[in-house]
Parts: C-alpha cells; structure tokens; sequence
C-alpha cells in the first residue's frame, strides 16, 4: 500500500514539475522565451514531423548498428577477458581509454580515418562497449563459487563453466550494461555526425538549427534524441528486470575461498604494464597500415610526437594546445568537485527527507539518458556562451551521475546500523556524521571516477558549440583549417587527459583509504 | 557392487592466507576400500572439505597422492564415476529441478537421460510434483534433496558428500539417511560422508574417521559394525548409544584419550 502511494507522490511532483515547465514556457520566465511550453515544443515536433523522420532514422540505424557491434565485442572480449586473465591485463590500457575517451574528441579522427556510415557506427560502438564489457564480466565473475565446484568436480573444463554457468550468470549483468550502453549509442552516433558532412542524422539536424534562434525547435530535437535513449534505456531495464528474477541467487554460498593465486613478481607485473600501455598506440598504428591511409591525413603516433613535439610545426602547436589546456583542465575540475560537492549534499539531504530522491530521480534518469550534445544547445539557449553554460553542463553532467551512485551507496549501508545508533539515541544529525558520511567516503571516489570523463566531455562539447574556448574550439577550428596534426593531437591528448585524471582519482582515493575510516570497509 | 576403491596416502595440503602457511592436512593416510561407507568427522574447519576437494581434484595436494581406483582424481571426475553433494546445494537459479538434476549429463557430455530416470530420482528425495519448479521456489531443504537426486543421477561409483544433511531438520534427515541407506546397499558406491552428525555417522556408515583439529589427522578410527539393512529400531539401541557417546568423548577437545590404536 505504501509502495502505490509512494508511486503516486512521485507522479504527482513529476507531474507537478512538467506543468510548472509549461506555466513557465507560456509566461516567458525563462530568458526571455528560451524555455518553450511543452505544448508548443510538442505542436511543432508534431507539425514538422516529415522534417524529422529521416534524421531520425538515419540516427537510429547508426545507433542501433553500433549498439549491436559494440555489445557483440564487448561480450565477447568479456568472454576472453573471463577466460585467459592475462588478456585482461593486457588490454587494461584499452579499457580504460574506451570508458574515459571523450568521444567528441574522437570522432572527427573517425571521420577522417573512416567512411561516414562506418564512423557513426564505430563511434556509436565504441562508447557501447565499455558498459557492456564491464557488466558482462562482472557477471561472468560473479558465478555462484558453490556452483562452479560443483561443474568442476564433474570434470568441467573452462568452456565448460562459461557456457553452462559463467554466461548465463552474467545475461542480467549485460542487460543491466545495455542500460548504459543504449543511450551511449544514441550519443556516439549523434557526436559522429557532428562535422562529418553526413545529410541525414538529428546530429546534422542540431547543427543546421543552431544558427536559427528558434528554440523549440532545438527542445524538439533534444527531447526526441532522449526519447530514442530513454527508449533503448526503458527496453533494457525491462529485460534486466524479467531475467534478474530468475537469477536471484537462491544460496548463500559457503564454498571454500579460492586460495590466493600466486603473487606475480615485480618484473611480471611491470611487463604486463608496459604492455598494457603500449597496446593501444600499436593496435593504433596497425589499424592506420592496414587502412593504407595518407600520412597527412592519418597521424601515426609517431606523426602526432612530430607534429607536437619534434617537427617544425611544434613550437606553434604547442602554444595552442597548453592555451587551451589552460583554458579547459580548471574548468573540469571545478565543474566536477562543484558537482560532486552538490551530489553529496542533496544525498544527505534525500537521507532525512526521501522525498527528495523521489522527485529527482526521474530527472536524473532523463538526464543519465539526454544525449549531452542535445542539452547543450538548450543550455545555451538558457545561459548564453560564457563561462557560465560550460559549468552548467559540466555540473550537470556530474551531479546527476554522482547523486545515483550515492544515493545507491547509502542504499547499501544495513538498517540495522542505524537502528542500533538510534536505539542509542542519536539525532538524525548523529546518525549521518557516525554512519552516513563515513559509509559515503567509497562511494564518493566511485562517483568522481565516473564523473570525471564525463565532466571533460561536457566542458569540451561547450567549448565546441558554446563559448569558443579551450580543447574543444582548438579541435572544432582544426577541422576548419584542415590541421589534421592538431586533430589527432587533441584527440589523443584528451584521452590523456582524461586517463591522468581518473588515476588522479584512483590515486587520491588509495592515499585517503590507507587512514582507516570507521567502518567504511565493512560494507564493502 | 560398483563402489571404486579410493585412497589417501600420506596427503598434505596448505594454504597461504595473506602470506601466511595455513596447514591443513598434515600427513594423512586413508584408505576407502571399493563399496565401503566411510564417515569424517571432526571440529569445524578441520580440515574434513579440503580431503573431499581433493578427491574432486578442486584441490591439489601438496604432498602424497589422492586416487580413485588407483588413478588420477582428475580422470575420474571427467569420466563421470564421481558423484557430489556439497553443503550448499549449488542449484543453477535460472533451471527447473529437472534440469538441475541433469546438468552433470551435460557437463560431462553424455546422452540426455531418460525420463524416467529423472522422474524415479525427484520421486526418491520426495520432491514430486515440483519437477518444474525453480530453485527460488523451494525451501532449503528441498534444495538440498535436489542436489542429493543430482549426486546420485549419474550412477556413481564414488560418491564423496559435504555435510549434504545439514540444511534439514531432524525429522527428514532421518528420512534422508534412510533413502541414502537403501541406495547405497543396492549400488554399494565407495562413500565418503562428511557430517557432523554423529548419530548420522554411526547409523551410515561402516566406518567412522574422527580427524583432530587443524592440521586434519586420524585420531580415532572406528569400525560399525551393526548389520544391514539398519532401521529405525537402531536409532534406540544401546550399543548405538555406546558408540555415540564414545565417539563424542573422541570430538571433546583436551587430552586424555584413549589410543587409537586400541579400537582399530
């Protein structure tokens, strides 16, 4: 009974929310009319539909097509990965630059390396596997151990496992995975159309209707963007639902812990990173030879130390490129610590009044879908193109990511620790500094971690069609000047970027958690 | 009778826990000769699993040799004369009880089995009616007489069996042990049960290993040797009592037993 009331009172604010958007939009609140009514966004989508319906498709197929490859590698690495360990070391390197690469910083090297069909769909797969991949293997390790004895006592070879155990195991997981991945699709494709001269796709659609100041038009696009995401995101979680049901792990396993594998010496781990980190600039390199493209066109990573460091043009290149470091490293940092710093507020807030989860969740999940580049026009509809619409974003972007992943952590924290403080007496004020706060130190690093890729993809996506500064202008006037050098400088340096910050996290997370924090281990 | 023959000759085993050697076997010979029932009792993390995950080859020992019908563990498991009943009943969630009874058939790769076969084994653990059923349907006790069924499914010729009883409560245990009882005298399979039952131990088997504290040796080996089939009438005898109680003294922790060598 309680559960149908609480789906009514979340209804209800939604609801509320929505009305009070079209209040807004009807009276002109916002910046002068930037904000549309509902009503009117939806008339104009309706009336323009034939306008829309071959972007629309023309998205969707490339979407759809990269969302099918994408999951295909990703289960499949998850398998070798499952399988042989040591592939998974190797490929490190690659997974962590798949999940922190700023897509909008590879897609105009897509462009130039590949064929504009096959570089949406690329793109498009590229950003589906890494939520894929993770998930499925998670899933494929988190088998029952009692389970995978028993398969092993009757003689099961690895194969074996992953095919009666180990798959089946993670279907759950992936699902879950294509949760992220389906709006990731969405994004990758839309990103790939930006710039690469294709005539149908609502990234091409945004584009053209930048320079015309008519904003329902640009809600439009926004809105059916998400809509196609939250679509694929809706199936997915549908599925996840059906098959977690019959997954429920049904034993609480009591079967031996594996014994400690042989610790690798120093000299094996370091080859194993050595090689982690140099795999993707081969794979780069023979994937270059293999498409026999221009050098001038097509950077080696040699061709990119040349151009940036060693050749002639490297004095030149580097001033612009540290100018618009300058200009984008503080800005993501900022954006993200303010976002985090947000986040972690309104959990503690949403801790003593569950109200607020409630009424932001819904939003949090459109936004966790909105493809970012559709938000971005509209945010600068709203904020104009100064500093203040890049930090929208990127605190947008961050928040919400942020505020799920701890709003899940504190999910996780049992009712019995705050029952026991409470039978002690302890105020609500009490009960967040003793178990809360303490509990939420893990989760915080799991959010920025999250956070931080998606907070230099946001600056640089601002900086490409807002404000006309930092990373993403230098590669946005790149392509303008046809300065291939600097396209792929920027690429690779903003996957760099991206890589250095998250170890930043990594890092900044190991140094706190070698102070012990009461408790916060336990629930882990 | 079918039973293979299956032995422990000098076995030691250890592990390493966050660098620290952790000895849980230490020199440990027994013998299982073909059709016998042996029971392994001892204090909890003994040692008593790690023999069983031996003989499974799940682990390897570090020292002496394990062999089923005087080869490798490994050859034996993969050509299917073994079966397995763990503590936990390790039920596939997303398959029927049917198909969880089958799912050794297809690990080791054999011919689907008949029907009726499946059918005369849910009918044995008293689970008719719920060959459909799944797993998060059953309690625990019947999960774990699904797994008994799954043990004895492929016809083994060893059966090696982990506390399979401990889920139930006393009555059906009783009605447990006596199913395994009959199944057992009609097949004779070589039988390592690990309890903690000592009634169970002495009312099963032939033979019952009492092992010390970690690391795992023989401190008392003690032959049963009431005739078969026993019934239920056992369970009230005084010799039955007798041994019960002497068995427990063996399970006390402190000094002052009486040799083993004395009863062996």
């Amino acid at each position: 009974m309680i559960r149908v009331r609480d789906h009514t009172a979340t209804l209800g604010l939604v609801l509320g929310l929505l009305l009070l958007w079209e209040v807004a939009g009807q009276l002109r609140w916002v910046a002068d009319g930037t904000l549309p009514p509902l009503s009117g966004i939806f008339t104009r989508l309706v009336s323009e539909w034939r306008e829309y319906s071959p972007h629309v498709i023309a998205t969707l197929r490339s979407a759809s097509l990269g969302f099918v490859f994408g999951n295909v590698v990703a289960v499949l690495a998850a398998v070798c990965f499952c399988l042989w360990p040591l592939t998974e070391r190797l490929f490190r390197g690659i997974n962590i630059a798949a999940f922190t690469v700023p897509p909008i910083a590879v897609a105009p090297v897509l462009v130039i390396a590949l064929d504009g069909d096959v570089a949406r769909i690329t793109l498009a797969a590229l950003l589906v596997y890494f939520p894929t991949m993770t998930a499925a293997l998670a899933g494929m390790q988190s088998a029952d151990p009692g389970a995978i004895d028993l398969i092993r006592a009757y003689g099961g070879t690895d194969f074996k496992l992953m095919r009666h155990l180990r798959l089946r195991n993670a279907l759950p997981f992936i699902m879950s995975g294509f949760q992220v991945a389906a709006p990731a699709a969405v994004l990758g494709a839309i990103l790939a159309e930006f710039g690469s001269g294709a005539r149908w796709g609502l990234g091409t659609f945004l584009l053209g209707s930048l320079g015309r100041a008519e904003p329902d038009r640009l809600w439009g696009i926004g809105l059916t963007a998400t809509a196609i995401a939250g679509l694929g995101y809706a199936l997915s979680a549908i599925l996840a639902a059906r098959m977690t049901d019959t997954n429920r792990a049904v034993n609480v396993s009591v079967a031996a812990p594996a014994a400690e594998a042989a610790t690798d010496s120093q000299w094996k781990r370091a080859m194993a990173l050595a090689a982690a980190i140099l795999l993707p600039f081969l794979i780069w390199q023979l994937l270059l030879w293999w498409a026999e493209l221009s050098p001038i066109i097509a950077k080696t990573p040699l061709g990119v130390v040349d151009y940036l460091l060693t050749g002639k043009t490297a004095a030149s290149a580097q001033e612009r490129l540290f100018a618009a470091l300058a200009e984008t490293i503080p800005i993501t940092i900022f954006g993200m610590l303010v976002g985090l710093g947000v986040a972690f507020g309104l959990a503690l807030l949403s801790f003593t009044s569950p109200i607020v989860t409630r009424a932001l969740l819904p939003f949090a999940l459109v936004t966790q879908t909105m493809p970012l580049v559709a938000l971005t026009p509209l945010a600068v509809l709203v904020f104009g193109r100064g500093v203040t619409v890049t930090l929208v974003i990127t605190i947008s972007v961050t928040f919400f990511a942020a505020f799920v992943v701890l709003v899940q952590g504190f999910a996780l924290i049992p009712r019995a620790a705050f029952d026991l403080v409470s039978v002690y007496g302890a105020s609500t004020t009490k009960k967040l500094n003793l178990i809360a706060i303490p509990a939420s130190r893990q989760w915080i690093f799991v959010a920025a971690r999250l956070a931080l890729p998606k907070a230099l993809l946001g600056v640089m996506i601002a900086e490409w069609l807002a404000t006309g500064k930092g990373l993403g202008n230098l590669l946005n006037q790149s392509r303008g000047y046809l300065d291939y050098g600097m396209i792929w400088t920027v690429a690779i340096v903003s996957i760099l970027l991206s890589i250095l910050l998250y170890q930043l996290a990594g890092l900044a997370e190991w140094w706190l958690s070698r102070r012990p924090a009461d408790g916060s281990k336990s629930w882990n | 009778m079918q039973g293979l023959p299956l032995s422990f000759t000098n076995v030691s085993k250890s592990f390493s826990i966050k660098g620290n050697a952790l000895h849980v076997v230490d020199n440990l010979s027994l013998d299982c000769p073909a059709g016998s029932f042996t029971a392994l009792l001892g204090p909890s993390g003994c040692g008593k699993s790690t023999l069983l995950r031996l003989a499974l080859a799940l682990e390897t020992e570090d020292a002496g040799s394990v062999q089923i019908a005087g080869g490798m563990p490994r050859s034996a498991c993969r050509s299917g004369v073994v079966g397995v009943a763990f503590q936990d009943a390790a039920l596939l969630p997303w398959r029927t009880v049917e198909d969880n009874i089958r799912l050794p058939f297809e690990v080791l790769g054999r011919a689907r089995p008949e029907a009726a076969h499946i059918a005369n084994l849910i009918e044995l653990v008293g689970l008719k009616g719920f060959e459909r059923a799944r797993p998060g349907e059953l309690s625990g006790g019947m999960r774990q007489r699904v797994a008994i069924a799954r043990a004895l499914a492929t016809d083994p010729h060893v059966l090696l069996m982990d506390e399979p009883f401990g889920a139930l409560d006393l009555i059906l245990r009783r009605q447990m042990n006596l199913e395994l009882q009959h199944i057992w005298s009609e097949k004779r399979p070589t039988t390592l049960l690990i309890t903690h039952g000592v009634d169970e131990a002495v009312y099963l088997a032939d033979r019952v290993i009492v092992l010390s504290p970690r690391p795992a040796r023989i401190v008392a080996d003690i032959p049963i040797t009431f005739q078969r089939p026993r019934g239920t009438d056992l369970l009230r005898d005084a010799e039955f009592h007798r041994l019960c109680d002497e068995i427990g003294t063996w399970l006390e922790p402190g000094p002052a037993k009486p040799s083993p060598a004395s009863r062996a």
